[in-house]
């Protein structure tokens, strides 16, 4: 049996609603096949007001063992350090957060705001946002570098906005079995089963990546959308074309760009007019290009691509 | 072969789908707009070549100016757009050569520029100042 306590801070609830419609295995699957003990979560627990205060300082104190600590929302700090801005059961919640932290065999940062602070802490960043253990791409965060959890392992980051259910549930099972041990983690603390390889990655454009055909409008079937709409699928780890959202899609099948939502920058460009939905390129050629390659690479490849370009490549080859 | 644009009204619906391989006859009409718009530009029409579109400032509002226009309003759409019959090419960069061929919204078996502003029949060697690899 293993207790989990998920805890929200300045979050959306958008990586609760992804949690509970996790199909492999889904949120039931933790409690019923594999051993879970949820002992509160927003929208599951049972716990109240003085009831739920005490939870909390019993697995602070240890009356309570407390397997996996998973925070979801970034760590609020304002107004100037206090964290008076989210108060949970009667404390700054920031309070709770580093108390727990201390208390659990295993941290698990879920989505963008807990693993990097994401849209709360993008510039000016008002509610002084930030990751558990990254703010943005700078190490460190609310718990500091050093941070490590009665088991030895950082904060084990499952980004995405929201994260995908399955990469969350799937995170839960191999601890909660005792496979802790098996999670390789990235240079952002990001399980790499997960996370080496990129949202490009089983894309079914990629045909049209490789012809250097570009998509020019939203929810066109034919065409890249990484060389006009500003899909950042090439340059971002994530496995959203292995593991599909609802076990059909992925933003990029369905004609819409992917945001980069589990990289630390996201969201990009502080979400400046005309940065979003658009590749910024200079002189021409894209900003950010795909990962590992360099700018002179990418044009005599481009100039080979698109000479090689065989015709059904400009055309919609996914008949209805 | 047609000499002014107002012929070419009937050219509206050249705009092909993007579910449909180009027919024959698109490709005639094509390569008959092809032709009017070399001719302007042979004749010395005076295209905005520069500034480039090097900022997301100036695609925007070059993309803006474009979006004001007229479908069919072929000759407004080469000056904005800065045309040229052969590549542009920069004195800070010298692996770039700004062409038609190279540009993402370029269809390369079509010879078909397939920004949604432009939608013109074009060339390899031509270019505009939106040009974008």
């Amino acid at each position: 049996m293993a207790n989990i306590m998920w805890l929200q801070g300045g979050a959306c609830s958008g990586n609760t609603m992804s949690f509970l419609n996790a199909e492999e295995p889904s949120a039931c699957d933790l409690v019923t096949d594999f051993g879970m003990n949820v002992l509160w979560h927003p929208s599951l627990g049972m716990e109240l007001g003085d009831n739920l205060q005490q939870m909390l300082k019993d697995c602070v104190s240890g009356a309570i063992k407390l397997d996996i600590f998973v925070f979801e929302g970034s760590v609020v700090n304002a107004p100037n350090g206090t964290g008076e801005w989210n108060r949970f059961a009667g404390r700054p919640m920031k309070d709770w957060v580093r108390e727990l932290s201390d208390a659990a065999d295993f941290v698990v940062a879920i989505g963008d705001c807990a693993t990097w602070g994401g849209i709360p802490a993008t510039a000016p960043n008002p509610s002084e946002s930030q990751g558990l253990q990254f703010l943005k791409r700078d190490h460190g965060g609310f718990l500091g570098k050093d941070f490590k959890s009665k088991a030895g392992l950082p904060v084990i980051n499952i980004p995405g906005c929201p994260a995908h259910p399955d990469w969350v549930t799937q995170i839960l099972v191999g601890i909660a079995t005792g496979r802790a041990g098996d999670l390789a983690l990235d240079e952002f603390q990001r399980p790499k089963t997960f996370f080496q390889s990129f949202t490009q990655t089983g894309c079914t454009r990629n045909m049209h990546f490789a012809y250097k055909v570009s998509a020019t409008e939203f929810g066109q079937r034919k065409g890249c959308l990484f060389y006009d709409l500003g899909c950042r699928g090439p340059m971002t780890h994530s496995p959203c074309n292995r593991i599909l959202w609802n076990r059909v899609s992925s933003k990029t099948r369905a004609g819409m760009p992917c945001l980069g939502c589990t990289e630390p920058e996201f969201p990009f460009f502080d979400l400046a007019p005309g940065t979003v939905f658009k590749t910024q390129t200079v002189m021409g050629v894209p900003k950010d290009l795909p990962a590992g390659v360099d700018k002179k690479g990418y044009i005599k490849l481009t100039g080979a691509a698109k000479a090689a370009m065989p015709a059904w490549a400009e055309q919609d080859i996914f008949v209805v | 072969m047609v000499q002014t644009l107002e012929d070419l009204d009937y050219l509206e619906n050249c705009r092909m789908s993007d579910n449909e391989p180009i027919t024959p006859e698109q490709a005639s009409e094509d390569e008959t707009l092809r032709l009017t718009l070399r001719d302007y530009l042979q004749s010395g029409l005076k295209t905005e070549v520069e500034p480039r579109a090097y900022t997301s400032e100036q695609v925007n509002e070059i993309i803006n100016r474009l979006q004001s226009l007229d479908e069919t309003d072929y000759r407004n759409k080469l000056i904005i757009a800065g045309f040229t019959l052969t590549p542009y090419k920069t004195d800070d960069d010298d692996d770039v050569e700004q062409a038609c061929e190279t540009c993402m919204y370029y269809l390369v078996h079509r010879r078909f520029c397939e920004l949604p502003e432009l939608m013109l029949p074009v060339d390899d060697e031509w270019s505009c100042r939106l040009w974008r690899i």
